[in-house]
């Protein structure tokens, strides 16, 4: 009853070493004794250069195959990948069905597979043998975990135990948690941690979420209970950073600020009084409820976290340059999305049915009710951090702003991005204050478009008012009062009726023309971002619209629009103002906002990179469609057409050959303007040379601050130096002004035009054009007619002299009150 | 037309590629080495320099057969886990690319797409691994909406070569997961994952080639 050895399973033998598996065999032919297994070797490059072939192990399944087929076992790393490969290179699919590609520990599992093949067992219990080769070996030495892992929260199992005193001022909190936990990773060691003072735990140390949920405060005593090869070094390691305090600064450890805060500072004009409101992450909208398989939506949960990941190196990139505690809270965002337990929770409910967004949310609403239900209020507070990632993967998830509001009232938020701020909801936020931010932030530039009163760079503190107390904001003075006593909120009240009483006078008049006081007719227009914009513009009375954001038509879709789609938005826009001029911008979007249909590479500095008219120059076949509407339009309607981001005339010659181009054989339409926004500071002192090439200039401000101050708007770091009133952008406004007299007019587009310290400075520098948000035209013409063209003229030419924005704020301020501060300035001038 | 790439294209491709990696040889071996078993370099440039010899044996007159004997060469001469990972990516290639002698851009970038299927089937790698797929599936999205919005070849190939460098740069934060490097935990984070480091030199041989 003997078999031949074609009746016998085959053994291949792939390793990185041919000696080694030459030796392998050796050891395994001693268990047999002569008797015939077929085992071939796949190993090692040649007789010495280690390494795997694929190739080679397809040949040698082949040369052992037979009908009852082939186990393969393997040492590690590309032998694995390299085995994969060689059954995919099979051509016999009969073959491949026969190969088992086993598990086992290469030297054990060949003996084992040996024997049990030359007895005559079949590929699948040979395959188990192998498999369970280590067993004798593990039972000998005692070590149950490499059988099965130990039970995860069983604390008699403890090989090495210590205990630490927390030292922090604040506790075991995220941030030195975080650090804790990192120090675990990579250590052959089941650890857990006990806190013996209040009996919370044993929770595993490799965890983020659940080693917070200790609850350990100042003075707590915390138990570390250690296992595995490493548990020494685990616990050695533990115990030195516990020393160290969590390598957490000892001075005020407390309330490491983000950034260098100097705040609160005024961002929008206004006053708000209402409860308290966080944002929370919104319920995922029902037409997302429809998951695919679990591993779809596993692999949608893996791809939204390296997105968020990436995401978040970025910040933490940006704090570690203000100091390494900044980026701190960063690891600690980072470490929950690879948090073991967060991640095994979020499977379970994949496999359980539930699609990504759900199955994230529930994970995370199970962290941050653990934390928000700790007894320590800073503790609680980092629930914050929780409900930030969560917000983050679920905007990743979804690619919708996550955020809501719970109810009416005042929004209290770390920061808010452009999206978010652009989606809130005007009738339910009644005010806004950001802990970090600045007043020039995309977020604060849409809350004062949308007339939101807002205080921003206002200090992690206020992250931690209790949703629902009631708070007073100024918008225009930066003040605000939590919980305010009956005094304080009755002076609110009045200050917000005054500001309402003003309002309705300005409305009241604003149809009219704006002159000075001394007759000179200032053109108030209005900055719109689509035909509802121009609907609002005309009911608040703007002269014209002074720029469309045309890229409102080219944003959050995957084609750009067609010519016609084109025409009849742009026609939208000049019908809802009737008869006025409308000045559409072409499309202006760099690498900080990529369309779907226009690639562009990642810039390391977009708003310094192929932006505006450079990016157009590029595509002109989206520039030329783009003028053709225009140019369509404009034989029906009075139009203007600008350029962004020029920097030189070459540009300007090249886009208007495009233009001459789209407008085909009729020609240019009569009554077309062109004109070009000045905002890179050398297009400004170059302006001269434009001049043959155009009928207007359009100023803005925005860009032009901060390329010349070189402070990014959006950065709070920088936020005091990026002030239009700085009088090195005011004497570039000078300059362009001066260039321009007699032969083109001068408007000014940016923040400053709506900014009253700045209205009175840019007219006296020869500006006769502002255009704002339509929610602030009633306003500027308001402030325009209280004004005197000869005295603006005199007070900017003291405020070119001067150190600084705050300085020329300063000025402003006192001579708009009667303070008198600019007599002085001209007496010393004179004086001198 | 231009933006067609020929046999003869490709095989100029895999010929600078070898050639970008043994000027590249020693210090991708110093990257593997800072976290892996350090071979990376010199196994890459044996693999690629093995099927540089097979192509001027055999002269293979389309696309598939000239990547499927490029694959072929690899998987058996270069020994590492690179082997079987960079094999699979030019064999899925060759067979997307089908009995042809000139490729669109399109096709290309299909071609590339399969490959990067390949890699993923074979290593299981997830974005954020720290592996070549990090570099690669960048270099595949910016090729392939390049090639889908008519960029011509000279750009798509730069677009497709910073997507790739972009993705290699982020690797250096990552946490390795697979592979040796994996064996690090947080002791991988700070160095460049070496395979995705080729990955940029192969989108940059294509510009050198040119293709």
């Amino acid at each position: 009853m003997s078999a031949g050895p074609g009746a016998l399973v085959g053994l291949v033998i792939v390793s990185h070493s041919r000696a080694l598996a030459r030796a392998a065999v050796a050891l395994a032919s001693e268990m047999l004794h002569d008797r015939p297994v077929r085992i071939a070797i796949a190993a090692g490059l040649d007789e010495v250069t280690l390494g795997t072939d694929a190739v080679r192990i397809k040949e040698a399944i082949e040369e052992v195959d037979g009908p009852e087929g082939v186990v393969v076992l393997m040492d590690l790393g590309s032998a694995v990948l390299s085995a994969e490969l060689a059954l995919d290179l099979l051509e016999d699919p009969e073959v491949r069905d026969r190969v088992i590609l086993s598990a086992a520990p290469l030297v054990e599992g060949l003996v084992v597979a040996a024997v049990a093949a030359v007895g005559g067992a079949g590929r699948k219990e040979v395959a188990a043998e192998a498999h369970s080769a280590l067993m004798g070996k593990a039972a000998h030495l005692n070590a149950p975990e490499v059988m099965s892992p130990p039970p995860r929260h069983a604390d008699e199992q403890a090989d090495v135990v210590a205990v630490f005193t927390v030292a922090n001022r604040h506790g075991l909190h995220a941030r030195p948690a975080a650090r804790l936990v990192s120090e675990m990773r990579g250590l052959d060691a089941q650890v857990r941690l006990r806190n013996m003072t209040t009996g919370a735990g044993p929770v595993p140390a490799g965890s983020l979420s659940r080693v917070a949920t200790l609850g350990a405060l100042h003075g707590h005593q915390v138990q570390i209970l250690a296992s595995g090869r490493q548990a020494p070094e685990a616990v050695d390691h533990l115990l030195a950073l516990a020393g160290r305090h969590f390598d957490e600064p000892r001075e005020d450890a407390a309330t490491p600020a983000l950034l260098r805060q100097a705040g609160p500072l005024p961002a929008s004009p206004g006053i708000g009084i209402g409860p308290v409101r966080m944002l929370t992450v919104a319920p995922p909208p029902a037409h997302l409820v429809a998951p695919e398989s679990p591993a779809a939506e596993w692999r949608r949960v893996v791809e939204a976290i390296a997105e968020v990941r990436r995401e978040i190196e970025r910040l933490r990139a940006v704090a570690r340059e203000v100091g390494p505690q900044e980026a701190r809270i960063f690891d600690a965002h980072l470490m929950l999305l690879g948090d073991e337990e967060v991640l095994a929770d979020v499977k379970a409910r994949l496999n359980s049915g539930a699609g990504a967004v759900t199955a994230w949310m529930g994970a995370l609403g199970v962290v941050e009710k653990q934390w928000s239900e700790l007894p320590d209020p800073y503790l609680r507070a980092r629930a914050e951090d929780v409900r930030a990632v969560g917000a983050q993967m679920v905007t990743a998830l979804t690619g919708a702003a996550a955020l809501t509001l719970t109810g009416p009232g005042i929004l209290v938020a770390k920061e808010l991005t452009p999206g978010q701020a652009a989606e809130l909801d005007r009738d339910a936020v009644q005010g806004i204050v950001l802990a970090y931010g600045s007043p020039s932030s995309h977020a604060a530039i849409l809350a004062r478009s949308r007339g939101i009163p807002a205080v921003v760079a206002a200090g992690t503190g206020v992250l931690g008012f209790a949703e629902g107390t009631i708070i007073v904001i100024d918008g225009a003075t930066g003040e605000l009062v939590i919980d305010p006593p009956a005094a304080t909120l009755t002076l609110f009240r009045e200050r917000a009726t005054q500001l309402a009483a003003q309002e309705t006078r300005h409305r009241a008049a604003a149809c009219e023309p704006a002159c000075t006081a001394d007759g000179t007719h200032v053109e108030v227009a209005a900055n719109l971002g689509s035909p509802a914009d121009a609907r609002a513009a005309a009911a608040n009375g703007a002269d014209s619209a002074g720029l469309v954001r045309t890229e409102f038509l080219f944003l959050n879709r995957d084609q750009g629009p067609d010519p016609k789609e084109q025409v009849a938005e742009y026609l939208a826009i000049a019908e809802a103002m009737p008869g006025r001029r409308i000045t559409l911008r072409t499309l202006d979007v760099g690498g900080d906002k990529p369309l779907p249909y226009l690639p562009m590479p990642v810039e390391v500095n977009p708003f310094l990179g192929h932006r505006g008219i450079r990016l157009s120059l590029e595509r002109r076949d989206l520039l030329r469609e783009q003028l053709a509407a225009i140019c369509d339009v404009a034989r029906q309607v009075p139009i203007s057409v600008m350029f962004p981001m020029v920097s030189t005339v070459a540009e300007v010659r090249a886009a208007r050959a495009v233009l001459e181009e789209a407008a085909g054989p009729a020609g240019l339409p009569d009554g077309l303007r062109v004109g070009m926004m000045v905002e890179v500071p050398a297009a400004a002192l170059k302006i001269e040379t434009f001049l043959p090439y155009l009928d207007f200039i359009s100023i803005g401000t925005n860009d032009l601050t901060q390329y010349t101050l070189a402070a990014e708007r959006g950065n709070a770091a920088v936020a005091a130096l990026s002030d239009p009133l700085d009088p090195g952008v005011l004497s570039l406004i000078r300059h362009v002004c001066r260039a321009a007299a007699g032969r083109v007019p001068v408007a000014v587009c940016g923040e400053a035009a709506a900014d009253e310290a700045a209205i009175p400075v840019l007219l006296g520098l020869g500006v006769r054009e502002l255009s704002v948000s339509p929610h602030y035209v009633p306003s500027v013409k308001a402030w325009v007619r209280d004004l005197d063209v000869d005295r603006c003229a005199t007070l900017a030419e003291v405020a070119l002299g001067l150190d600084d924005a705050a300085a020329v704020r300063r000025l402003v301020a006192s001579t708009l009150t009667g303070d008198d501060e600019l007599s002085r300035h001209l007496g010393s001038a004179a004086t001198a | 037309m231009d933006d067609m790439v020929s046999t003869a294209g490709l095989n100029q491709w895999i010929r600078a590629f070898a050639e970008l990696v043994a000027e590249n040889k020693d210090s991708l071996t110093d990257l593997d080495a800072a976290i892996g078993d350090g071979d990376h370099g010199a196994n890459m440039h044996r693999g690629l320099q093995a099927a540089v010899a097979a192509l001027d044996d055999t002269k293979p007159a389309t696309a598939s057969t000239l990547l499927n004997k490029v694959g072929m060469t690899v998987v058996s001469t270069v020994g590492g886990a690179s082997g079987p990972l960079f094999g699979t990516m030019f064999l899925r290639m060759g067979a997307a690319l089908g009995d042809t002698a000139e490729v669109s851009l399109t096709q290309l970038a299909t071609a590339l797409r399969a490959g990067l299927g390949g890699v993923v089937a074979r290593g299981k790698a997830e974005p954020g691994d720290k592996t070549m797929y990090d570099a690669l599936a960048p270099a595949v999205d910016a090729l392939e909406s390049a090639a889908s919005t008519g960029v011509d070849k000279a750009d798509a190939l730069k677009l497709a070569l910073a997507a790739a460098e972009n993705g290699r740069d982020a690797t250096t934060p990552m946490l390795a997961r697979k592979g040796r490097a994996s064996y690090l935990g947080e002791r991988s984070v700070g160095h460049q994952d070496p395979g995705a480091t080729t990955v940029a030199l192969l989108m940059a041989a294509a510009i050198r080639a040119p293709l």
